[in-house]
């Protein structure tokens, strides 16, 4: 196994590499458990959670160096345990205009409709971390038989709130946007709210549960 | 109120940015020169992070409705109040009806304009910043089009007075970055040992580069952030700056961060300019911040003793 390290990006940011090429459940609560504990310092501008490192912005640069060892006693000081996250309860209305490529993607693993409903809707996802828009979420880990590489060509416009899927990972887009994900379902559920005092539903380590709803394939 | 009446390439308003929300995807935004917001503010007697105009290439046409005094900084877009020429670094008083008028210039591509009290907006998330690629902040999430309206407070003239801005360079200090080992080349070989040249595919959300083939590589990182400044080198072999507007995180190896003092440089880098780069330090980078900051200090004192005396 690899050995953590710490260095600094530019003047102001500390960066946590755990420097391997993915975590294991505890390490990734662990990580989760660093970013809440960083965030209750108030320390930083801007604290993000990467794949396998955390980065942390310091409102007062001059501290670089104290944080490049601060991190390394506190990654090893905290456990898995110490995360407790949020779970959400996402409906879901799958198939037909809700979910575009369901059909054509049941047919290209020959599995039924339902049997996709069921493998996306089955397991409670995590959120790993959040970009591409604000309050998009990269959720782990959709099931092995599932897993399809992005569209060939990318939509121009996908539309608020599909529930899709690329590779490992899935997403409900928090507004409308070019992508290439697959589009399984859609979701009234609002995730991003630029006005509201939280303004994203979906935390970095919270647990997404789908739900199907009767309305579409369940 | 200011209105539009032409916005030319690119007119928003921008504050110092949008801070605390990077975990949630939300980019920075914010002026590409916070140098020159701050100096257009405190030119006016406004909080140096007042919400002021950018105004990239020029192009543009703005009309004064209510008497204010204003300030002109960043690049010299060759701008006029009605006949007058302006010059930026200037604060300057407009009377109800005049038009500020923005041309264009080989040499520069932004240019600030802050009035006095700041323009009357709501912000979100903690800044008045626009972020053009969520669509939230500034003016309903947009850049400015033609009749859009501004509104700020009437405000009596204030005498004519300038202030010095540090020139613009096209020679940038970076400091190293962490994926050099993964190239097996240094950020000295990778950036610092030649010339580069602006490519046109560039915005507020990147500056990318010139390709350089012995460069390309086919090495990725998982995924992790990145900040304003940060230089990445994708695969092509063409690195990227990434600016304001860029994405939280990202997977291509991370070469080299420029230091803060010397990022508002690219806020004046057109297509085509030639940039070169050059290692530093981390005790010399914070240096040039404490400089940048010294300057602006010594400028919001001198003004405040000169204005008090006119009055």
């Amino acid at each position: 196994m690899n050995q953590e390290l710490t260095y600094l990006l530019g003047e102001q940011a500390v960066v946590l590499d755990l420097n391997c090429a993915r975590l294991d459940d505890a390490q990734q609560n662990r990580l989760f458990a660093l970013h809440r504990h960083l965030q209750q310092l108030e320390i930083g501008s801007d604290i993000v959670v990467g794949k396998t490192s955390i980065t942390l912005v310091l409102r007062n640069p001059t501290h670089c160096n104290t944080w490049q060892e601060r991190l390394l006693t506190l990654w090893q000081e905290l456990s898995a345990t110490d995360f407790h996250p949020t779970t959400h309860t996402i409906p879901v209305i799958y198939g037909k205009e809700a979910g575009p490529d369901l059909l054509p993607l049941a047919a290209q693993l020959d599995l039924s409709p339902r049997d996709i409903v069921e493998l996306h809707s089955t397991p409670v996802y995590q959120v790993k971390f959040l970009g591409f828009l604000p309050g998009f979420a990269y959720l782990g880990t959709v099931p092995q038989q599932l897993q399809v590489a992005r569209l060939d060509s990318p939509r121009t416009q996908v539309p608020a709130g599909s529930v899709a899927i690329a590779e490992d990972l899935s997403a409900i887009y928090p507004s409308a946007s070019p992508g290439g994900w697959r589009l399984l379902g859609h979701s009234s559920t609002r995730l991003f709210d630029a006005q509201a005092n939280s303004p994203c539903l979906l935390q970095p380590g919270d647990n997404v549960k789908f739900v199907p709803q009767k309305e579409g394939l369940c | 109120m200011l209105e539009i009446i032409k916005p030319g390439v690119l007119m928003c308003i921008q504050d110092l940015g949008r801070y605390g929300y990077r975990h949630l995807g939300v980019t920075q935004s914010g002026v590409l020169d916070p140098m020159s917001m701050k100096i257009a503010n405190i030119l006016l007697g406004n909080p140096p992070d007042t919400a002021v105009l950018e105004i990239t290439v020029g192009l543009s046409q703005l009309c004064f409705h209510q008497p204010t005094n204003f300030a002109l900084t960043g690049g010299d877009l060759n701008a006029r109040l009605d006949d007058g020429a302006l010059t930026p670094g200037w604060r300057y008083f407009a009377r109800p009806g005049q038009v500020l008028s923005f041309a264009s210039s080989p040499s520069a591509l932004r240019a600030y304009i802050s009035v006095e009290g700041g323009f009357n907006l709501h912000p979100v998330m903690g800044s008045d910043s626009t972020d053009l690629q969520a669509g939230f902040g500034g003016l309903e999430g947009k850049a400015l089009s033609a009749a859009d309206q501004l509104s700020y407070k009437t405000c009596s003239e204030k005498q004519s007075i300038g202030a010095l801005q540090p020139p613009y360079l096209n020679h940038i200090r970076v400091l190293p970055g962490p994926h050099c080992k993964h190239l097996k080349h240094s950020t000295e070989q990778l950036l610092c040992s030649q010339q580069w040249q602006v490519s046109a595919d560039s915005n507020r959300m990147g500056m990318r580069l010139n390709t350089s083939s012995q460069f390309s590589h086919q090495v990725t990182i998982n995924s992790q952030a990145v900040l304003p400044g940060t230089i990445q080198l994708p695969p092509t072999g063409a690195p990227i700056v990434l600016l304001n507007d860029c994405q939280t995180t990202g997977g291509y190896p991370m070469i080299a961060q420029v230091i803060s003092a010397d990022l508002r440089h690219f806020a004046q880098l057109a297509a085509g300019a030639q940039i070169s780069f050059s290692l530093t330090t981390q005790t010399e980078a914070r240096q040039e911040t404490q400089k940048q900051q010294n300057h602006l200090n010594q400028l919001r004192i001198a003004l405040t003793h000169r204005d008090r005396s006119f009055s």
